[in-house]
């Protein structure tokens, strides 16, 4: 691959960054980056305990239908809730040195995702253990989804990070609504388990779209066209707002970090 | 090149900045907040031809820190234009950007990276900015386990090793002990002769007129004069006492 000198620095800039968000998250744990795995599964033998066994939800094939959006969900609530820090918590490089300081969010989105596709063997694995077997359509479905996920992830991140740095209370906030969506969102039920009258608001929830596509696909073996269209226009949306608002209070972010 | 116009740069005077709440509560008060506000620096000009080096002096919060943050970039002038080519590199304080739990190795490569150079090109220089910093055993250890010499060390061998063409510096001479003070002192006067660009803001009129072909004297904000280095000093040093 031939790249010219700025781009492969800048190439080379994203990489260490990633390779320092993965690597420094459980540089002290004996465990290290089987966390990142274990994570993700801990909380669902959670959510299972409390949902097959104490609430006793009457869903088929429970836990790849609880997987199939939970990590996803983890992808998208762990990279969002993380933004909020990002530039706060790096001021002494963003004060000192000039660089495109969106890398330290595409860098956290990035190693994310990276966790988030080290768990999809065990998607695999779920699937062929409730006798299915997972198709073309995720060849199709998986990056599609992960590129539409990532720009909206990427979005509010854009807002959340330099938000936080104006109004330090958005942290606390942003962490209060990401659990309020995880609830409005058809992640631990399923649709059509929320009574009629209430149903509006999940669908009204944009993130609803995205994550039954995202089981859809992975539980039903479906390419979601509508859902995955609107999970589209979701992630235009949200980039453009981001990038608006970056632009704005980039100028004043000096002032205030 | 350096060529800046007319910049004015300013901070907010509020004691703190508000949270979401208050600034919800007081939001047209905050908003109009415009005249309550700190002017750092009051329409400078100025012109750094390439291989130029300028000394900016004046007294603690003439302005001069500030005007290196603005021709870094890391911070935006309210008003005026600012044009650098070249490849930007800062000496201020040192080590900012290290991660205390990566290795001297680690953070060498990430730092020289952040600085503008490609990965390759580090791990070339590598054995040269090793053997210049001296750290010896322990370039194979997290930082954290350094002293704060140690990693002033290490973040001045990086930044001289990264073939700057544009050098921003801010007091920062004293680094370490005597020798390797005599060593980097040395080795940044070969950069600023060897046809870098400089700018550096010291209070030792000593090392400023060592290095700086012109000066500027800053105050309150404003250019109180500038031109040939000895005479610039000179005259600052005369209202000093």
């Amino acid at each position: 691959m031939r790249m010219n000198k700025k781009n492969r620095q800048q190439f080379d800039l994203l990489k260490l960054l990633v390779k320092k968000e993965i690597t420094l998250r459980y540089k002290r744990t004996y465990l290290g980056f089987l966390w990142s795995l274990l994570n993700p599964l801990l909380t669902s033998l959670v959510l299972f305990v409390a949902f097959s066994v104490f609430m006793r939800f009457e869903v088929e094939n429970f836990i790849l239908f609880l997987l199939a959006a939970l990590f996803p969900w983890t992808w998208f609530s762990a990279s969002v809730a993380m933004s909020s820090n990002t530039f706060i918590g790096n001021v002494s490089l963003i004060k000192k040195v000039i660089f495109p300081k969106h890398f330290l969010l595409l860098a956290t989105i990035i190693a994310q995702l990276v966790n988030f596709i080290f768990s999809l063997p065990v998607l695999i694995v779920l699937t062929y253990y409730y006798g299915s077997t997972p198709s073309l359509n995720w060849l199709i479905g998986i990056p599609v989804l992960v590129i539409v996920q990532f720009i909206i992830i990427y979005g509010l991140s854009l807002i959340i990070s330099i938000a936080n740095a104006f109004f330090r209370d958005l942290e606390y906030l942003v962490n209060v609504l990401i659990s309020l969506l995880f609830w409005m969102t058809p992640i631990v039920y399923p649709l059509e388990a929320v009574p009629e009258e209430i149903r509006l608001f999940l669908v009204m929830n944009p993130v609803t779209y995205l994550m039954q596509a995202w089981r859809d696909l992975f539980l039903n073996n479906i390419l979601n066209w509508q859902y995955i269209f609107v999970s589209m226009i979701t992630a235009v949306v949200v980039l453009l707002t981001g990038i608006l608002v970056f632009k704005k209070l980039d100028k004043k972010l000096d002032e205030v970090l | 090149m350096i060529k800046a116009e007319n910049l004015w740069k300013s901070f907010p005077m509020r004691r703190d900045r508000p949270g979401l709440k208050e600034f919800v509560v007081n939001a047209p008060k905050f908003l109009k907040d415009n005249n309550n506000r700190f002017w750092a620096l009051k329409g400078v000009s100025l012109l750094v031809k390439k291989g130029e080096s300028l000394g900016v002096i004046g007294r603690n919060g003439a302005g001069k820190s500030t005007l290196l943050t603005l021709l870094l970039g890391v911070a935006h002038p309210n008003e005026g234009s600012i044009e650098v080519s070249g490849k930007r590199t800062p000496l201020l304080e040192l080590g900012g950007g290290f991660h205390p739990d990566l290795t001297g190795i680690e953070n060498i490569i990430i730092n020289g990276v952040l600085l503008g150079n490609t990965e390759v090109e580090i791990r070339a220089r590598m054995a040269a900015i090793t053997a210049f910093s001296e750290l010896g055993e322990f370039i194979n250890m997290p930082i954290r386990t350094y002293s704060s010499g140690m990693q002033m060390r290490l973040a001045f061998s990086i930044a001289i090793h990264t073939s700057p063409e544009v050098l921003l510096i801010d007091e920062i001479l004293a680094v370490g002990d005597e020798s390797f003070r005599k060593k980097s002192g040395n080795a940044l006067m070969e950069l600023i002769k060897g046809g870098v660009t400089t700018v550096y803001v010291s209070h030792s009129m000593d090392a400023i007129k060592k290095v700086c072909d012109r000066a500027i004297w800053l105050e309150q904000g404003e250019i109180r004069a500038e031109g040939e280095t000895g005479l610039v000093v000179e005259a600052y040093l005369k209202t000093q006492g």
